[in-house]
């Protein structure tokens, strides 16, 4: 009997088009949006050259340090500045007009003029107040020292890195990471579809089918676990071709626990499965209503994790951490995502913990629902 | 007995669907269920089935109480439900073997199963089409034959008619008739009165969840008083003709409505004679003349005072 | 106008569930133009929101006192036990952004010229972090420069000289007497609109035409002595009375949240860049309820081009970070010039021709693209028609 119910339930299943879609189609095109969009995300192109003015007045020729520094920092592949020489007339007119973000003028104190602040603004400053800053150090060390000049010059130029990341693993831009975890696990929520059906099509009170199954000589639940298994095998391969195509196709890399992602991938998929079973067999109305419970669960678990906007996250975590713990997708995004960043597996446990506490519960909520095997209307 | 049902008693709160509704089925009959829309057909079905919980009564089939464990009984069970019940995904062919296979474990059996439900239902030509693909008539044909490819002894037909052309409509209430000679008992409800005096050996009547007549279609058209009905088609008919009408022999009611004159009389000897007598001597111009027996209709109607069908 | 009347039937039968949409778009609109304003300020006033960081100092001395005072310019200092758990937690949750360690020997091997790297542990890719990176990196690089060039100078001493230089700062001149307006509210809010309205759109208008396109309907209307340029035209009309009153609400919405707003002429051009993206989404929604076949097929639809689409042209995340791959997929996409279009908005404080030209070529190319689905919807139903 499991043979002839798990099979026909495959059959049936692979074959719902606009299931298959949601549940493994749409996740994969986002992946792919995702990792067009954000393909920068952490790289060193981030910064983009900033276009600045720099305002040619007498202090300015005579300034040859700062011409010097300018000059670094606007040459080379890895520069920070496109520079335009200017009259301050012109300087000005081109930041009237946005074409640059601000214009520099030496005078006898190097000023910044700038529209507005911002992220560009900002580095602009800092670069000023780090060359200011510098030539203050060196002339108070040839103050008291002034036979070494040159030197003192020369090892202006070379500075160290005195910082050293240290962290699980280093792999890929993290910030992405988060994204693609969210998307997983908004992923193995839409297995919830596959949940959804199981239930409806074996609830008497909700469909014909049903009824019809309940009348055959088979044992209700038996009949329910037998397809539910066919609805987990599914929505398991796929949400396993999800990761397999984020690592293999779109390079992502889920760091050393591979393992564990997987296992917790298929975890996730169970979850969602059951959620959506548990809401089908809540929900005793129309089946739009229940497309559009799953839907709106899982859109917005995957809203407060971050899947759009990534402060989101913290924002929830810092104002109403109750939430993190209840929205199952978040449980899921944040199990990931410590297996990535955690050097002990504690908070991942934690995570699988309460996930898993939500399963259990969903099933158990499913069985007092399913268990019924008279209704008290049809 | 196949079925026995006694006392059965269903509240959907202050309704009360099934009132001590009691009936027996008997083996290798065809049991009709005749009753209007939310007479309680359905809720009775369901309640056999042990789908619906109910508030009083028993129900005992092939002698052993029905539960929704009762497996050996429900191995012997075919239902066709009011509404088409298929997988969208399967084709006609992997539907039949399908709930097929939820009773016959065997699959060489099974096979032959399908393939002799797929002849019956004639649907050999459509074995690889979905169900999306195909229309009413078909759909239903195919629903019917994912209920009695086991070749169940109980065959419980739920309004299977419903929106089928008349010729699938025929094809369906033949293929009935041929189940039930292979011996197959049968019960078939339905809202459409020629449909069960064409098939039933037995029917019962129910209104408002009870029953209110059962028997052969003979027994209940014997048990109301109205024998004949005689139509007249005419334009000059007075008060005063009928008046004497009414005091004719065997005459139950007269009525005149536009053109129509609608005469019914009880059982007996010679009353279209007699009519035709009266029209003679009074004089009457008419058009038509005619004489019908009653029918179920009128069986209803008179029972419960109005019409099977609005 | 039989089709027009039909058609307003119909969308107003859709009301209640198109006003769930709407409402649903609205807080979330809101809820992530409000708490991207508010990362945004964070990250790039020149009066930064000080960070929160842990500094763990695994000895001490006035080197690393120095630098913990320099430190605190830019930064709160955070007590957490010294455990990888609790710190850990700490950057998960971003209580803090960043953990510094200063490791035991550091003093002498720095005062001896030999190198030794200090350990942080940060959240990833954030603005703050890379501000203490620097300024960690510039206090130490100066004071190396004194230890390579000053003879015997003790540490209190390099301590006091690092204090003073390091305190100058570069004077910042924002000479416009009227400061541009904080329009990083209705920027976000608008941007979010190309999501939003282009979602609620799309469902309507489907909706609609899936009624509308019902096959013996169809036929029926194609039986009335309705011309069919004249049918489409009417369904035009109502598709585009639809999409004004749902862009209406929304700005209105948007209006009210940023009333100190509603009169500079920023806003203005918002809404007017704004009108015609709505105009441009109507013909998406008419042309994607021509092509597709059923509800199933045009939900999957909406979800992947307006998801998609967004993505790219710097809805969700800023342009600034998309690559150039997505950017030049996303040209392909009216969102990407209705956005680049708002970002200039957001930008202008002179509203000159000059200033204006690139904003309004942006909305032309928008018009432009709204106006191709029309056309193309218009050719596709015709060649429907007969099939």
């Amino acid at each position: 009997m499991f043979a002839h119910i798990f099979n026909y339930r495959l059959k049936c299943l692979l074959r719902d088009k606009s299931t298959i879609f949601w549940t493994i189609a749409f996740p994969l095109i986002l992946a792919t949006f995702f990792r067009l969009a954000f393909s920068n995300l952490g790289s060193q192109e981030v910064f983009k050259v900033i276009d600045i003015a720099v305002v040619y007045d007498l202090q300015y020729q005579e300034d040859q340090y700062f011409r010097l520094a300018l000059d670094e920092a606007s040459t080379g592949d890895s520069r920070l500045f496109n520079i335009t020489v200017a009259t301050a007339e012109d300087a000005q007119k081109l930041l009237d007009e946005n074409l640059i973000k601000g214009y520099i003028t030496v005078d006898t104190q190097i000023k910044l003029v700038v529209k507005e602040s911002g992220l560009s603004q900002n580095i602009i400053k800092s670069f000023i107040d780090n060359y200011l800053q510098t030539v203050a150090a060196a002339s108070t060390i040839l103050r008291n020292n002034p036979s070494n000049q040159q030197e003192v010059i020369k090892s202006l130029a070379d500075r160290e890195n005195y910082i050293k990341e240290v962290s699980g693993t280093d792999a890929e831009p993290k910030t992405m990471l988060n994204y693609f975890y969210s998307l997983i696990a908004m992923a193995c929520f839409y297995g919830g579809f596959f949940g959804m059906r199981e239930t409806t099509d074996i609830q008497a009170n909700i469909s014909t089918l049903a009824a019809r199954i309940n009348v055959a000589p088979v044992h209700k639940l038996k009949a329910f676990l037998y397809s539910l298994c066919a609805a987990l095998l599914i929505h398991s391969i796929e949400m396993l071709a999800l990761l397999g195509f984020m690592h293999y196709v779109l390079k992502i890399d889920f760091g050393y626990r591979a393992g564990f992602v997987v296992l917790t991938t298929i975890i996730g998929s169970i979850a969602g499965v059951l959620m959506g079973a548990l809401i089908s067999a809540t929900v005793k109305k129309s089946e739009g209503l229940k497309v559009a419970a799953i839907l709106t669960i899982s859109m917005l678990g995957s809203f407060l994790t971050g899947m759009m906007f990534q402060d989101m996250k913290y924002i929830v975590a810092q104002n109403v951490p109750v939430l993190s713990y209840i929205n199952p997708i978040n449980l899921l995004t944040d199990a990931l995502y410590s297996l990535y960043y955690y050097d002990n597996l504690s908070r991942y446990f934690l995570n699988m913990a309460f996930l898993s506490v939500f399963t259990i519960l969903a099933t158990f909520g499913t069985y007092l629902i399913l268990r019924r095997r008279k209704y008290a209307s049809l | 007995m196949v079925i026995k049902v006694k006392n059965l008693v269903k509240r959907y709160g202050e309704l009360i669907a099934l009132d001590h509704l009691s009936f027996s089925v008997r083996e290798g009959e065809i049991f009709g269920l005749l009753g209007p829309n939310g007479s309680g057909k359905t809720t009775a079905i369901n309640c056999i089935l042990s789908l619906l919980k109910f508030d009083k009564g028993e129900i005992e089939i092939f002698d052993k109480p029905m539960t929704p464990e009762a497996y050996d009984i429900k191995r012997n069970i075919g239902i066709v439900m009011q509404n088409v019940a298929v997988y969208n995904e399967l084709s006609v062919y992997e539907n039949i073997d399908y709930f097929c296979g939820l009773y016959v474990k065997d699959k060489n059996l099974r096979k032959e199963l399908v393939d002799e439900a797929i002849e019956f239902v004639d649907l050999d030509d459509y074995r690889k089409f979905y169900p999306k693909k195909l229309s009413g008539g078909l759909l239903r044909r195919l629903n019917i034959a994912c209920g009695i490819a086991h070749k169940p002894e109980l065959i419980i037909l739920d309004e299977p008619t419903v929106a089928v052309d008349p010729q699938s409509r025929n094809k369906i209430l033949e293929g009935i008739k041929e189940l039930n000679r292979k011996g197959a008992t049968i019960i078939y409800t339905s809202h459409y009165m020629e449909e069960v005096e064409q098939i039933c050996s037995r029917i019962m009547i129910i209104d408002k969840g009870r029953a209110i007549a059962t028997g052969t279609k003979e027994e209940l058209k014997a048990m109301i008083t109205l024998g004949e009905k005689i139509t007249v088609e005419s334009y000059d008919v007075s008060e005063e003709h009928l008046k004497k009408l009414r005091n004719l022999p065997n005459i139950v009611s007269v009525e005149y409505k536009g053109h129509l004159l609608e005469i019914r009389s009880s059982k007996g000897k010679n009353n279209l004679e007699n009519v035709l007598e009266f029209i003679k001597k009074e004089n009457i111009q008419f058009g038509k003349i005619y004489s019908e027996l009653p029918t179920l209709n009128d069986v209803f109607l008179e029972i419960t005072g109005k019409e099977l069908r609005d | 106008m039989p089709v027009y009347k039909l058609c307003m039937k119909i969308t107003r039968k859709n009301i209640p569930n198109l006003l769930i949409y709407i409402i649903v778009f609205l807080i979330v609109s809101s809820l992530m133009a409000a708490s991207a304003q508010k990362s945004y300020k964070e990250q790039e006033t020149f009066s930064r929101v000080k960070t929160n960081i842990v500094f763990i100092n695994e000895e001490e001395s006035p080197l690393i006192e120095g630098l913990k005072a320099e430190l605190g310019k830019t930064a709160n200092f955070i007590e957490l036990p010294d455990e990888t758990e609790a710190l850990q937690d700490a950057l998960f949750f971003r209580r803090v952004i960043y953990i510094l360690r200063i490791p035991e020997g550091f003093t002498q091997k720095f005062l001896n010229g030999d190198y030794m790297p200090l350990k942080k542990t940060t959240v990833p890719d954030s603005y703050s972090s890379a501000y203490i990176d620097l300024a960690i990196n510039k206090y130490l690089n100066t004071a190396r420069l004194y230890i390579q060039h000053t003879d015997g100078i003790t540490q209190e001493e390099l301590v006091s000289h690092l204090k003073e230089n390091l305190s100058k700062e570069t004077n910042v001149e924002i000479p416009y007497s009227e400061p541009k307006a904080d329009l990083n509210y209705s920027n976000y809010f608008f941007n979010y609109l190309a999501y939003s309205l282009l979602s609620i759109l799309i469902l309507g208008m489907s909706a609609l035409m899936i009624s509308y396109n019902d096959r013996d309907l169809k036929r029926r209307a194609g039986c009335s002595p309705l011309s069919d340029t004249a049918a489409n035209l009417q369904f035009i009309l109502a598709n585009l009375t639809f999409a004004m009153v749902s862009w209406l609400i929304m700005v209105i919405f948007c209006l009210i949240i940023d009333a100190k707003n509603i009169l500079t002429l920023n806003t203005f051009y918002f809404i007017i860049s704004s009108f015609i993206f709505a105009f441009c989404g109507s013909g998406m929604g008419f042309f994607i309820g021509s092509v597709a076949k059923g509800t199933e097929a045009i939900s999957a639809i909406t979800n992947v081009v307006v998801l998609g689409s967004c993505f790219l042209s710097g809805v969700f995340v800023p342009a600034e970070f998309l690559g150039s791959t997505a950017l030049k997929i996303a040209s392909f996409t009216p969102s990407y010039w209705y956005v680049k279009a708002n970002n200039q908005i957001a930008q202008l404080t002179h509203f000159d021709a000059a200033y204006i030209k690139p904003v309004l070529s942006d909305m032309a190319i928008v018009f432009c693209f709204g106006t191709a689905f029309f056309a193309l919807s218009l050719v596709v139903r015709k060649n429907r028609r007969y099939s």
